[in-house]
């Protein structure tokens, strides 16, 4: 009942009352911030359940930036409409992460952190390489997502047709992120979940009592690169081009830094740690040439009095997770 | 749940309560211009010299009275935003600039950034001025971003033909960074260099920006025995590097750049090995610069402690936003106003000696008139400082 | 050949130096410090300061660097790791305070230094040039000479010092050390700043050659972590080992990949993580790091 309310309030909230508050306040420009943290907080989301199979993932900016250049080339090159490329680009990169994660989830620990690191920048390297790709030069005006409808039916209006395509965007970004973060909050809690913290536990003993835990490790890596295909596609249809730089080590590492500043031990820590990280910066702006030093030891400063994340305040006060 | 919802919209009712909070007012009406940037990073040096221009041109106005735009007199105000050279946050600042009302913003510093703001820029009516390249940013349908430099693709072909013609240059090679910004840059100059009929030798070298040791990278372009050696989209911070490397290694042919870069980092890093190095910069060498060329030097050393030469081209771009609106007063809150006025707009270009002109141009490149037109003063370093090689105009 | 093989182990010398202080301190306090190469480039600032604007001598930068980031690090492991550690629930959580401190040291050294790119005047003059087999300054020879005595001290000190000792028994058990009577907090503090200081006094070294500037942090803390990996995490001469093996592989990847340009760190790194996925805890790592 308490769960049912909560997701009630939390869909009203983010639905009805930030765009309420956005008309009221006129601070226009928090919609493509918010829609920001939806879309990152959803690749977040991916690197966290990485985390629950107890491997450190800073390679999410990799699938981030493969699932954007799918969704570009796709809709420059062969004629696709954004909507269908969003989740080929998804399984695209899913598709790739088994192929890359066969061998690399065997590593474990700092290894498996650090190959994944190196991997953002093979992803960037190839990406200036390979032609489909543009190389260096990028692509660049690729149109506003277009008309969805289902028979006649006209789902998803045509974006470049709407007066406001940013509150589009932001409700598309939410709407995926509601998705992602529901879809996260199932697995964790089935029978896939309990394996996979096993797995977080001890991977020898679980594999002793019968889990197949290359499979698991698989099948979790590749949710988590299809939530980075996601964001990377969605992302690109806001800027309307990619280039090899879209999605850099940077992102990488704030993706992990995301899951850290929220709690590793809760579902909904990387939205709320990607919303403190980024929306933090965001608002230090007005502090000019101290934005980075205020920003970092408020950072350090948090991380001394929050050792577990954000949420862990919950868990002095005994709610459960 | 409940707790994270509360949380949440505290969270953001605080910020709009904050951001809403209003700013000191000034006894002039405020213009306000916009920078997005790159101020922290490894490349921070591009972006940091671009608002400091803007910051001290915009204290000396304020200092002596204000910019008179039809009948009103204002203050300048710089508001500036770091996009860290991510395109995702240059967009978030684009978005800030439009809140705060902003119609001209100068930036963002690299190709990616200035792509990725283009759709904000179009949709909220804001003119920038980008230091990127990619001539699609420039030709239409896109109409609402101003080239703010010359581009390497002007200035390249302008600095090889001399170079061939002085100094009987004829075989050339290319290095760039592994980036986007300078690997077109590098392809753009190779195309250049064919077209004018020099012999390129080596053109497919390319190195990480974070190298610390350049000499393993030089050394096969320095085997392919060029006259001349281009750092394509050099950054201030490796051009001394890949100078020193190459000509410790024996190198004794030219060196040259289509970028700005400063005297004092190239004296430092590597002293009297850079004599002789070309690079593009603006007009403070002492043949050039006027009294307001060399009193806007002097303001910013006395502001920030230090010049940075690569702000000789980067004054250029708050100055035309100003005189333009001078000239158009109706442009302050409409950047349809503001095109129509590129086309004809000229004035007097006060950082040169000489009857230089402050004037749009760059219609061969772009088909329409989307650069300012800065001084294409190429120049020659030597022993701590730049000095003028030759100067030319882009049309 | 001969040149690219020198060019090979210069790289090498000052990658293994830097990898050093990296693996020192993961294996004593299992950190993977992410503000590593921002306190290289504090160190190069300093002796840059020290060098380049007050005009003492080279060597007295190189001390002052090697002395002020042993204080930052020092610092930094007292009242900055060693609270965290002590109530985060996995050890991975060091890395945000990591990358905070990381954000944190840029952000001091651009306030304090300027964005400008650093250097100071060359400390030896002249090239060696050995019948054109061999092209190499003086300088860069003895930058590499130095960086090589320094590793062996550190070996030595490392090997038969008493410290060296209880901070190798440290990284081989920590509960068996603090049992054996080994001080574990003073002895983390003091591995903590001699990681701290090694990286700093690579930053004074570096800067009479390549200068120095705010952004080469963060990509070398990246080179860094590819070394250790490399080598095998918290291992000494595993550091060692993956400094020369990845000065070696730019050097002559570079000059064997030339005319394929683009592509040439994508192969070393493609590589990297094709050596990674056939060996997993590198050349001489303990598994599972």
């Amino acid at each position: 009942m308490r769960s049912i309310l909560g997701v009630t309030a939390f869909l009203l909230a983010v639905f009805v009352a930030v765009p309420w508050l956005i008309a009221v306040s006129g601070r226009w420009d928090f919609y493509y911030t918010l829609t920001s943290v939806a879309l990152l907080s959803i690749a977040s989301a991916g690197v966290w359940l990485t985390f629950y199979i107890g491997r450190i993932n800073i390679g999410q900016g990799a699938y981030a930036l493969a699932g954007g250049y799918v969704s570009a080339v796709l809709i420059t090159k062969a004629g696709f409409g954004f909507w269908l490329t969003l989740p080929l680009a998804g399984l695209f990169c899913a598709g790739l992460s088994v192929l890359i994660g066969l061998p690399i989830l065997r590593l474990r620990g700092v290894y498996f952190a650090m190959v994944t690191l190196v991997l953002t920048e093979v992803m960037r390297l190839t990406a200036l390489a390979l032609p489909v790709t543009n190389g260096a030069k990028g692509i660049t005006s690729i149109p506003l997502p277009g008309e969805l409808s289902v028979f006649g039916l006209v789902l998803i209006p045509d974006f470049a047709s709407l007066e406001n395509p940013k509150l589009a965007f932001y409700l598309m970004a939410v709407t995926l992120m509601v998705l992602c973060y529901g879809a996260l909050y199932r697995i964790v809690h089935s029978r896939l979940g309990h394996l996979c913290r096993s797995l977080q536990q001890n991977e020898e003993l679980a594999a002793s009592i019968g889990v197949n835990t290359a499979w698991l490790r698989i099948l979790a890596y590749s949710i988590s690169s299809f939530f980075g295909g996601i964001a990377g596609a969605s992302f690109v249809a806001i800027s309307q081009s990619v280039y090899p730089s879209s999605f850099q080590v940077a992102d990488s590492v704030n993706f992990m830094l995301n899951c850290f500043l929220g709690g590793l031990g809760f579902v909904f820590g990387p939205m709320l740690g990607t919303l403190v990280l980024y929306f933090g910066w965001d608002l230090l702006f007005t502090t000019g040439r101290y934005q980075l030093l205020i920003y970092s030891s408020l950072l350090i400063v948090l991380m001394l009095v929050l050792p577990n994340g954000v949420l862990s305040l919950l868990d002095r006060k005994g709610v459960r997770r | 749940m409940n707790r994270r919802t509360v949380i949440r919209s505290a969270a953001l009712a605080t910020v709009i309560g904050l951001s809403a909070a209003s700013f000191a007012s000034a006894e002039n009406p405020v213009l306000k211009i916009g920078f997005v940037g790159v101020t922290s990073g490894p490349a921070a040096a591009w972006g940091i010299s671009n608002q400091r221009s803007m910051e001290t041109r915009a204290a000396w106005i304020n200092e002596t009275g204000g910019v008179r735009i039809g009948d009103t007199t204002y203050d300048v105000e710089i508001v500036a935003f770091d996009d860290q050279k991510d395109p995702k946050r240059a967009i978030a600042g684009m978005e800030k600039m439009a809140q705060e009302g902003i119609h001209y913003v100068v930036g963002p510093n690299v190709d990616d950034g200035a792509a990725a703001v283009r759709p904000v820029a179009e949709q909220q009516g804001i003119i920038y001025f980008p230091y990127a390249f990619p001539k699609s940013l420039y030709q239409a349908p896109a109409s609402n971003a101003v080239l703010g430099m010359v581009a390497n693709y002007q200035s390249g072909p302008a600095i090889y033909k001399y170079l061939m013609e002085n100094n009987g240059v004829k075989k050339v090679a290319f290095v760039a960074a592994n980036e986007s910004d300078p690997l077109s840059q590098r392809d753009g100059g190779i195309e250049a260099a064919q077209a004018l009929g020099l012999e390129v030798v080596s053109g497919s070298v390319t190195y990480q920006v974070d190298t610390t040791d350049f000499t393993p990278v030089i050394l096969p372009v320095i085997q392919a025995r060029p006259d001349l050696l281009v750092l394509s989209g050099v950054s201030p911070a490796n051009a001394p590097q890949l100078i020193r490397s190459a000509r410790e290694l024996g190198y004794e042919g030219l060196i040259s750049t289509e970028t700005a870069q400063d005297a004092g980092v190239l004296q430092e890093g590597a002293g009297e090995l850079a004599n002789g190095f070309i690079s593009v910069g603006g007009a403070s060498t002492p043949e050039l610069a006027s009294d307001m060329m060399r009193e806007f030097v002097a303001r910013y050393t006395t502001m920030f402690g230090e010049y940075n030469d690569e702000s000789n081209t980067k004054v250029y771009a708050l100055e035309y936003i100003l005189e333009t609106l001078k000239a158009n007063p109706a442009a302050i809150g409409d950047v349809e106003a503001f095109k129509t006025t590129m086309d004809s707009f000229e004035a007097p270009n006060p950082y040169m000696v000489g009857d230089a002109k402050l004037s749009y141009v760059g219609a061969t490149s772009f088909g329409q008139k989307r650069q300012v037109s800065v001084p294409l003063v190429v120049n020659e370093f030597r022993d701590g400082a730049f000095q003028t090689l030759f100067v030319a105009q882009v049309d | 050949m001969e040149q690219i093989l020198a060019n090979g182990l210069y790289l090498g010398a000052q990658y293994a130096l830097i990898a050093l202080g990296l693996t020192l301190i993961f294996s004593l306090m299992n950190v993977l410090n992410f503000a590593h190469g921002q306190m290289y480039v504090l160190g190069g600032f300093v002796t840059y300061t020290v060098v380049g604007q007050f005009g003492l001598p080279f060597i007295v930068g190189l001390v002052a660097s090697a002395l002020i980031l042993a204080l930052v690090g020092a610092g930094v492991e007292k009242f900055l790791f060693r609270p965290v550690i002590a109530r985060s629930k996995r050890d991975e959580s060091t890395m945000l305070l990591a990358a905070g401190i990381a954000f944190f040291l840029d952000a001091v050294i651009l306030l304090v230094f300027g964005e400008k790119q650093r250097g100071v005047p060359k400390i030896v003059g002249g090239v060696l040039n050995w019948d054109f087999r061999i092209i190499m300054p003086y300088d860069r020879i003895l930058i590499g000479v130095l960086a090589i005595a320094m590793i062996a001290g550190f070996i030595l000190f490392m090997q038969y010092s008493r410290a060296g000792r209880a901070m190798r028994a440290l990284a081989q058990d920590r509960i068996a050390a603090q049992l054996m009577g080994v001080d574990v907090e003073r002895y983390s503090m003091l591995g903590f700043a001699l990681g701290a200081m090694l990286a700093g006094l690579v930053g004074g070294l570096l800067v009479t050659i390549t200068g120095i500037n705010l952004g080469m942090g963060g990509p070398t803390s990246i080179k860094a972590f590819m070394m250790i990996m490399i080598g095998g995490a918290g291992v000494i001469s595993g550091a060692i080992a993956g400094g020369f093996i990845l000065g070696m592989m730019e050097s002559v990847g570079l000059t064997l990949l030339a005319a394929y340009g683009d592509i040439t760190y994508l192969v070393i790194f493609a590589s990297l993580m094709i050596f990674l996925a056939i060996r997993p805890q590198g050349l001489m790592g303990k598994p599972w790091g």
